[in-house]
């Protein structure tokens, strides 16, 4: 089929138009990417990275990592983990600690609860935490884990 | 100018600014749609003189606020699309006349390009009264554009062809005639 030159000039528009606009939208995420790429910088004093990864061993063993998490200086580790999942706790003033009581929609159920525990880097093995997660304060870096498991030490 | 062509320019741009006026979402528009479909019935003169009076009194009464310095700008890019409506239809009756899905291809390029080339325009506008940086501004704006143009590409490949048919028939005369599809 011979296309007339009006189309072929039409179709040429066309091109350079789903280029300009490729274009644009690629420069606007360019844009987006530098500006949070600043943002970062600015708290770079007052932020930190961990990594966090929710395990849900009884229920069908997927792992779910969240490295280099930035979270506020300071931060315990039930912010943390709000800041990757949706976490359902309750807080007992007797303790004077919060109870996590799901993840993602995961309840504890029966014997099999939401342990977390933390990387020993000079033991190299995962420790459990002795405290309740608004308790224990992060610090950079750190590793830490959310299992849905029977308490190993029970 | 002859009455009847005045009471036809009047009538088109009332219609334009009628429904600039109404609420919509932003960038949304069907100026741009009517403007080409007055250049491609009645020529390019028509086009241009309904998209420009458009945008002249649309700058004063937008809900949005007062045109300013971006007035000028919509007037030529407004303009523009009516005068390439009317331009459009001459190349077509020089050559064979598309068959519809063509046609549809054809307008629907064409308006991508039109809309692109007004956002373009406009914002230099914005750019020469706010003193920044050109690329900068489009960028900005992307996702605006994009909206525009996607909205007005997708409305004059499915609404063109439907309202030429309709204001043959209205007029009373064979405004269009295009080549059946091959089946």
């Amino acid at each position: 089929m011979e296309l007339p030159k009006r189309s072929l000039i039409i179709l040429g528009l066309g091109w350079l138009v789903s280029l300009a606009l490729v274009s644009f939208v690629a420069g606007y995420y360019y844009m987006e990417f530098r500006n949070l790429n600043e943002l970062l910088e600015q708290y770079e004093n007052v932020t930190m990275e961990v990594n966090i990864c929710i395990e849900y061993k009884e229920l069908n063993g997927t792992v779910l990592w969240y490295n280099n998490t930035i979270i506020p200086l300071g931060c315990n580790l039930l912010q943390a983990t709000k800041t990757v999942a949706l976490v359902n706790s309750t807080y007992s003033p007797a303790q004077q600690a919060s109870f996590v009581d799901a993840i993602n929609g995961v309840w504890n159920h029966g014997a099999i609860f939401w342990m977390w525990q933390h990387w020993d880097d000079t033991q190299e093995k995962w420790e459990y935490g002795n405290v309740g997660a608004d308790i224990y304060k992060l610090t950079k870096n750190e590793t830490v884990r959310w299992r849905y498991e029977i308490p190993s030490y029970t | 100018m002859h009455a009847k062509n005045i009471a036809l320019l009047v009538m088109m741009t009332s219609l334009c600014v009628g429904i600039q006026l109404t609420p919509r979402p932003p960038n949304i528009e069907f100026t741009s749609l009517i403007c080409f479909l007055t250049g491609f019935l009645f020529g390019s003169f028509f086009g241009v003189s309904v998209g420009a009076l458009t945008m002249l009194l649309n700058g004063f009464l937008s809900p949005w606020g007062f045109g300013a310095t971006n007035i000028p700008f919509q007037i030529l890019g407004m303009a523009l699309i009516g005068f390439v409506g009317g331009v459009y239809r001459k190349s077509c009756t020089r050559t064979a006349n598309p068959s519809v899905r063509w046609f549809s291809l054809e307008v629907s390029l064409l308006a991508a390009f039109l809309t692109l080339f007004y956002d373009l325009i406009t914002t230099i506008s914005y750019v020469m009264l706010f003193n920044v940086n050109i690329i900068m501004a489009l960028i900005s704006g992307a996702w605006f554009t994009i909206v525009h143009v996607v909205s007005n590409t997708v409305l004059f490949g499915t609404a063109l062809i439907v309202l030429v048919r309709i204001s043959g028939n209205v007029l009373g005369e064979r405004t269009w005639s295009y080549q059946k599809e091959v089946s």
